[in-house]
C-alpha cells in the first residue's frame, strides 16, 4: 500500500482543508463514472479514496502518523460503480440517453435505424419530415390561398398558398411532421405544389400568356375587346390592322413577383372567320383587287 | 433483480422523502410495475454515484443534475458506439 500523502500528493502537515481538497481534485478526475470508459481510473480512484479516507478521519490520522495502523486497513470494500450497471444493463435503460447526437441521425441511415430500434425507450430525436402532394388551381397560385390537405392517416392541414406560387415548388411547415421521440421535436412537413391548367391561360414566369379571338372587322379597323385576366376583365384597345399572331400586352396583369410587382399579361391576338360563309364578305373578297396582290407565303421557299 | 421501494431504502440507505425529492428532480426514475415502483441494483448504484458526487466531491445539486444529464449521455453514446462497431465487424 502507498503513502496516503504520496497518493493525494499533499505534505505531511497539510491541513484537512488542503486534503480535502486534494481529494476532490483527484475524484473528479477519477471517479469511474465520470470515466466509464477508463479501466484503470477505478483502481486509482479506489487508492486516492482510501487514502482520504484515513487522512480524512483525525484519529485514524494520528495513529498512521504515530505508525500504528499502516494504510491498508484503511481500505473500503465497494463492490460496484453505476457504469457497471449502465453498460450491462438491457439495452433501452431508463437513464441512458441520445440527445448527445440525435442531430446525427437526422443524416445518418446507420445511426437512424439504431436509434429506431430504441424508439419505445427514452430516446429525444427529431421527428422524421413528411412529404405531402397538393394540387391547386391555376387562379389560386396566382392569387394566394388557403387550402385544406386532407392526411392520408386522418387529419387535415392547413396550407396558406402564397401568391405567386411555382409549379413543383414545396413548401415546408414547421413542426407538422411525425412527432418527435420521447422530448425531440417533431418533424417538418414538406407539401409540394402542382398547378393544375387553366383553359385559359398559361403561364411562363410571371407572365400570363392567353389567346384572344378577334373578328376580321376588329382586326382591320380596330376597336375596344373585353379581356380575361386573372383579377377579372379589362377593356383593351385593338389597333387598327392587328393580324393573327399580333401580341398586346397588359401591364400589371400578370402573376405577382418577388420584388413585389407584377408581370404582365400578354394577350395573342387570333382572327376569326364569321362561322357560317357570309355572302357579303365572299363578294367582297372576290372584287378584292389588291387582297389578290398579296402573297403571305413568298418566303416560304424551300 | 428488482426490489420494491422499501427494500430500495434500505439497500440504498436512503431516506423516503430524500427518495421522493431525487425521483422529482430525475435524478432517479423508478421502474413501474404494476401500479408499484421497483427499483433495480442500477438504481442503488445510481443513489451511491450522486451521494459521491454530492458528499465527496462536493457538487451542489444543480451541478449533480448537469453530471447525471451527461452521464446518460455518455452511456447513450457509448452504447450506440458499441453496435456501430459491432455492425461494422458483422459487414467486414
Amino acid at each position: 500500500m502507498k503513502d496516503p500523502y504520496e497518493t493525494l500528493g499533499v505534505e505531511r502537515s497539510a491541513s484537512p482543508d488542503v486534503i480535502q481538497k486534494a481529494y476532490r481534485r483527484l475524484a473528479k478526475k477519477l471517479h469511474p463514472d465520470l470515466n466509464p470508459g477508463n479501466k484503470e481510473s477505478e483502481e486509482r480512484f479506489k487508492e486516492v479514496s482510501a487514502a482520504y479516507d484515513l487522512l480524512s478521519d483525525a484519529d485514524k490520522r494520528a495513529r498512521y502518523d504515530r505508525g500504528e495502523i499502516d494504510a491498508s486497513g484503511a481500505e473500503k470494500p465497494r463492490q460496484h460503480f453505476y457504469r457497471d450497471f449502465a453498460s450491462e444493463a438491457p439495452a433501452g435503460h431508463a437513464y441512458e440517453n441520445y440527445s448527445g447526437f440525435a442531430d446525427f441521425a437526422d443524416s445518418d441511415d446507420i445511426l437512424s435505424e439504431l436509434l429506431r430500434r430504441r424508439s419505445n425507450v427514452h430516446v429525444r430525436a427529431r421527428g422524421s419530415d413528411v412529404r405531402y402532394e397538393l394540387p391547386i388551381e391555376f387562379l389560386d397560385a396566382v392569387a394566394g390561398a388557403v387550402k385544406r390537405l386532407t392526411l392520408p392517416e386522418g387529419g387535415t392541414l392547413d396550407v396558406t398558398i402564397p401568391a405567386g406560387i411555382q409549379n413543383g415548388q414545396v413548401l415546408r411547415l414547421r413542426g407538422k411532421g411525425r412527432p418527435g421521440l420521447g422530448e425531440g421535436e417533431p418533424g417538418d412537413a414538406l407539401v409540394e405544389i402542382s398547378i393544375n391548367p387553366h383553359s385559359l391561360f398559361t403561364r411562363e414566369g410571371n407572365d400570363i400568356h392567353m389567346d384572344l379571338p378577334i373578328t376580321l372587322s376588329e382586326a382591320v379597323l380596330g376597336g375596344r375587346v373585353n379581356v380575361p385576366t386573372p383579377t377579372g376583365s379589362v377593356t383593351m384597345t385593338v389597333p387598327k390592322g392587328s393580324n393573327t399572331g399580333t401580341v398586346l400586352r397588359l401591364r400589371g396583369k400578370g402573376v405577382l413577383r418577388r420584388d413585389g410587382g407584377h408581370g404582365d399579361e400578354l394577350v395573342k391576338l387570333k382572327v376569326m372567320l364569321p362561322e357560317q360563309p357570309d355572302a357579303d364578305l365572299e363578294a367582297f373578297v372576290a372584287g378584292w383587287q389588291s387582297g389578290k396582290a398579296y402573297d403571305p407565303r413568298r418566303d416560304m421557299q424551300p | 433483480m428488482m426490489i420494491n421501494k422499501r427494500e430500495f431504502l434500505v439497500r440504498a440507505q436512503l431516506e423516503d422523502k430524500t427518495l421522493e425529492a431525487w425521483i422529482q428532480e430525475e435524478w432517479l426514475i423508478p421502474a413501474d410495475l404494476a401500479g408499484e415502483m421497483t427499483f433495480s441494483d442500477a438504481d442503488v448504484a445510481r443513489v451511491q454515484l450522486i451521494r459521491d458526487l454530492k458528499n465527496d466531491l462536493g457538487i451542489n445539486d444543480q451541478g449533480v443534475g448537469v453530471i447525471l444529464n451527461l452521464v446518460d449521455q455518455v452511456h447513450g453514446l457509448r452504447r450506440v458506439l458499441t453496435e456501430l462497431l459491432q455492425s461494422v465487424h458483422n459487414r467486414a
